[in-house]
């Protein structure tokens, strides 16, 4: 029997952080929030983790970029997208770089939690 | 009003009568269709406020975007509706526009208002002309048992106005105007000048006046006319982060007040404050004040409460420190106080006390000034307050507490009568990390026993806990106790007074966009609708835990999701970007112009985007109003009169796919009706018993029916004609009833697409004397509210709406609304008193619909006992 799942948060903007890890705590997840790529990058590495949700524009390595680094060093780990700026163009371009699924801001606290239960086949094992 | 569609109906063939007509619906469609986005932004926002969403900035300027196109798509469909009849409202958009947009920006913009405002008259509401800190003082004062001291508030529009007169612009532009390097060393110089100048200006005549006027009322009251001046500062990052660097002056006599004022305002520039901008990345020399004026509290003893340990908030401990005399010694830390630590529970224990050897106090000496005395040496380690005093004290907190919901940081005074004071409550910062360990919030279900589980709609996020009190339909609403779990089986706006008060509600029935919904987020109370089964499965539970986020109904009380929302409240609620969100909120959604019948009801008066739409919307219904006194003439075939069993004359034209198409001429028979809204109505309308037609009132009957019917195609006299008409197409209708003198209008569309649909209900006028009259309004608004409807109006105007209803619901109301216009159709004349409306509301929500033809139980047993 394995623990509970892992999530991994990466947001330039604290406030995303600061309001879903409380929230995906409280659903039974075991949440870690970043607001510096790099340092997302090197936890990929390090551990690992059942789903990454990350926003796409940053500075330094953005969002494509991370979840490419995921794709390829931790395939086993589901990559969600959030952004502000949600167009066709950009849905298209996370999902061919092997995204799991893309949200656009605002959303539902709610609407991320089931889209991780569904991904992850339920909060824990 | 001059109409372009009566003259267009008037001159033109009737095809081209019609062309006319649809042209216009479509107008109307378009505005009543970016009306409902508007609404839904403005709803939206106010979810996201609840705590519903994730967003960040970048997401508040593009709502701020869609916000200002859909209003203006508004404002064009309704001046081309009308022929460009009202430009006064394309200058409220700008207006609205640029305050939105400065608040976004980060901009001060101070609504014009009184230079003073009594303390008991202000509220949240007015936080941007009365400062954050007095709007929640005004709050608390009509807050039962909360006792707040009198006072009235120097707004900040007359503070701009004193900054102003006294020449402080240019000063700070020229300092602007220089480098980064000089207008660091030239702070000092700055902070100085702006001094000088608001100390040497002079105020403002119509300010000293009403300051004077408002102390005298102030002295009226009671007390001695010493006040304590407090500044209440205006938008920013709040007083929240400035807490303590604005001056406050205590035990000003009533002839030094405007003095204190200067002084009080002269703290916006002091160097630390500017410097303290800085450091926030804000621009040093902007910022603006209100100033509050409370009656001083001749304190025996004062302090500071909070409602959480900040340092550990899981503790659940209220912490206390207490002084005697006045607060000055807590509030600025410079001698020893009492401490206390009492439970949070009924009857508040006192777990921790520690009591300080105290030699000297404060207190209210003399014309009320502030003295510092010395304290005996035998009583320097009596306590401050009683045990008793500190249990008063945290049950008043507590209250705060729930009613603010959130963790608070009160200041209170105890005066020589016993009596506790709130001078001052605001959010308490709590240490931002809560311990961890052993949290499994997920692992609720393991612990409490689940009553129920995924029932219903989720209308409020949040966590409540409470007794139940189940709500029957008769019950009085002032029978709620406050703090209970409400659990209604409608959601009744009857029950908004209660819902206010309530520590969560479950509706059986009821939907997430009704005003009872709307209510509960207001409050801020979690709130679950259309659960089915709660009233049953509730009934015996006593104390229950509504989780109305993982949408959870508890046995018993939950404290660990209880604390958590409480520690999570209190860590994001005063973020940046929900302050700026709850700013521009006040700039977008409150709604002004209420009351069509209204004084102010007029396109310049419109302050914010929710003002500007329901002005253009109720204008384009006027229109409409104006429009239906189109005259066909023999041989039109665009109307076509509809065969109804009942005596009702209704001319149908069809704008496309609303009527489906027959052989021969002959008449339009119901089963003919395409259009679904209209479909529906006319099934109420049939339905047995709701067209009264007893013979006991053939002559009432009689004289009615000549009314009802219009006598439009066949009139000789060339008198104005009565029409019904309803405009359809296969989704919408626009019907509009002129019954006698009443005239109803009922617009709806109706699709599988439930976002889509909606039905506005508007009713004037009556053919008999005003109480009458309105009585039938007054029996229309609660039988509409009893279907979800949120309902406006006055006197006899009715207005009510619903949207965003599944297709069912939606037949079902239409039809509802049928049975409604046969209904009501002669009640004026039987609504003798206000006990009958009780009455005939109630037949008709039971379904009984004959007590309109005289044949009701109590008619009944009157005629027994005469005869």
């Amino acid at each position: 029997m394995r623990g509970k799942r892992r999530i991994l948060i990466l947001d330039d903007e604290p406030i995303v952080c600061e309001r879903l890890k409380p929230a995906l705590e409280k659903s039974g997840f075991e949440v870690e929030t970043y607001t510096d790529s790099q340092k997302v990058i090197d936890r990929l590495t390090e551990e690992k983790f059942d789903v990454l949700v990350t926003d796409l524009k940053m500075q330094g390595p953005d969002g494509i970029d991370v979840l490419r680094f995921a794709r390829e060093h931790a395939p086993a780990t589901k990559v969600i997208i959030i952004t502000g700026f949600a167009t066709v163009e950009t849905a298209r371009e996370a999902m061919r770089s092997g995204a799991a699924d893309f949200i656009p801001k605002p959303f539902k606290i709610t609407q991320l939690r089931d889209l991780i239960v569904s991904l992850t086949g339920g909060r824990t094992d | 009003m001059g109409s372009i569609w009566r003259r267009v109906t008037g001159k033109r063939r009737p095809e081209e009568a019609v062309e006319a007509v649809r042209r216009r619906i479509e107008g109307l469609r378009d505005l009543v269709e970016r009306n409902n986005e508007v609404l839904e932004l403005i709803a939206k926002a106010g979810e996201m406020l609840g705590g519903e969403y994730v967003f960040d900035r970048n997401t508040l300027a593009t709502l701020a975007q869609e916000l200002e196109a859909a209003t203006r798509a508004v404002v064009f469909d309704l001046n081309a509706i009308t022929g460009d009849r009202y430009p006064e409202l394309v200058d409220a958009l700008k207006r609205a526009d640029a305050s939105v947009r400065a608040t976004l920006e980060s901009r001060l913009f101070v609504p014009e208002a009184d230079v003073v405002m009594p303390l008991e008259d202000v509220g949240e509401e007015l936080v941007d002309t009365v400062g954050e800190k007095m709007a929640r003082l005004g709050s608390l004062k009509k807050l039962e048992g909360c006792r707040v001291p009198d006072g009235f508030v120097v707004t900040a529009y007359a503070t701009r106005i004193f900054l102003e007169r006294a020449g402080v612009a240019p000063v700070i532009e020229r300092w602007r105007s220089g480098s980064t390097a000089e207008r660091e060393a030239g702070l000092e110089a700055l902070s100085g000048e702006l001094r000088a100048r608001l100390l040497a200006a002079e105020l403002p005549k119509e300010l000293s006046r009403a300051v004077r006027k408002a102390l005298e009322d102030l002295r009226r009251k009671g007390g001695d006319g010493a006040v304590a001046v407090r500044s209440s500062a205006i938008g920013e990052d709040g007083e929240l982060s400035y807490a303590g660097q604005y001056d406050t002056r205590l035990g000003v006599a009533g002839g030094e007040v405007l003095e204190a004022y200067r002084e009080v305002v002269a703290s916006l520039f002091s160097t630390r404050v500017m410097r303290y901008r800085q450091s926030a990345g804000l621009d040093a020399a902007q910022g603006l004040m209100a100033v509050g004026c409370l009656a001083m509290v001749a304190a025996r003893a004062s302090g500071v409460v909070y409602t959480l340990d900040p340092a550990d908030p899981l503790r659940r401990v209220l912490q206390i420190a207490a002084a005697r005399g006045l607060g000055r010694a807590v509030v600025e830390g410079s001698h020893a106080v009492d401490r206390f630590e009492v439970s949070r529970e009924a009857p508040h224990g006192v777990l921790f006390r520690a009591l300080a050897e105290k030699d000297e106090i404060w207190a209210v000496g003399a014309a009320g000034r502030v003295e510092r005395g010395a304290i005996p040496a035998a009583q320097r380690s009596l306590p401050s307050v009683s045990d008793e005093e500190l249990g008063s004290l945290a049950g008043t907190a507590l209250r705060i507490e729930r009613f603010m919901k959130a963790a608070q940081d009160i200041e209170w005074a105890i005066d020589g009568k016993g009596r506790l004071f709130v001078v001052q409550s605001r959010p308490l910062r709590l240490a931002a990390a809560a311990p961890e360990a052993g949290r499994d919030l997920a692992g609720m279900e393991r612990l409490y026993p689940v009553l129920m589980k995924g029932r219903g709609v989720v209308a409020c996020r949040g966590v409540g806990s409470g007794p139940v009190h189940v709500v029957t339909g008769t019950e009085e609403p002032d029978a709620v106790p406050p703090g209970v779990v409400l659990v209604a089986r409608t959601s009744s706006p009857r029950l908004a007074a209660a819902v206010a008060q309530s520590a969560a509600v479950i509706t059986d029935i009821g939907t997430s966009t009704s005003h009872l919904a709307a209510i509960a987020r207001e409050f801020r109370v979690p709130a679950i609708v259309d659960a089915g089964i709660a009233t049953q499965a509730l009934r015996d539970a006593g104390e229950v835990t509504v989780d109305a986020e993982e949408n959870v109904v508890y046995a018993g009380c939950v404290r660990e999701l209880l604390d958590e929302q409480l520690l999570r409240r209190a860590t994001f609620s005063d973020t940046p970007e929900f302050r700026l969100l709850r700013r521009m909120l006040r700039k977008i959604a409150p709604l002004n112009l209420k009351n069509p019948r209204g004084p102010n009801f007029f396109a310049q008066n419109c302050a914010t985007y929710h003002d500007i739409i329901r002005f253009a919307h109720e204008k384009a219904m006027e229109e409409l109003v104006e429009g239906h006194r189109l005259v066909p003439r023999p041989g039109d075939r665009s109307f076509r009169r509809l065969e109804l069993p009942v005596p009702l004359d209704l001319l149908v034209i069809d704008l496309g796919g609303g009527v489906r198409p027959a052989e021969g001429p002959g008449p339009l028979e119901p089963g003919r009706i395409a259009s679904g809204p209209l479909q529906a109505i006319i099934e109420g309308l049939r339905t047995e018993g709701v067209w009264a037609t007893g013979p006991a009132d053939m002559d009432l009957d009689g004289f009615m029916s000549s009314l009802t019917r219009s006598e439009a195609l066949t009139d000789q006299m060339g008198t104005r004609p009565d029409l019904n008409v309803a405009i359809v197409a296969a989704d919408y209708l626009n019907l509009s009833l002129r019954l006698g003198y009443h005239f109803n209008i009922v617009e709806s569309f109706l699709s599988e697409s439930r976002n889509d649909n909606y039905i506005y209900f508007r009713f004037t006028g009556g053919v008999t004397e005003m109480t009458r009259r309105a009585r039938r309004a007054t029996l229309l608004r609660r039988i509409l509210a009893e279907h979800d409807f949120i309902v406006e109006g006055s006197g006899d105007l009715v207005i009510g709406r619903v949207k965003k209803i599944p297709f069912e619901g939606m037949v079902e109301r239409l039809r509802m609304i049928g049975r409604l216009i046969g209904y009501t159709r002669q009640l004026d004349i039987l609504l003798r008193d206000d006990r009958s409306v009780e009455r005939f509301v109630r037949s008709f929500l039971e379904g009984k619909y004959d007590v309109v033809s005289g044949r009701d139980e109590e008619d009944e047993r009157r005629r027994r006992g005469t005869r």
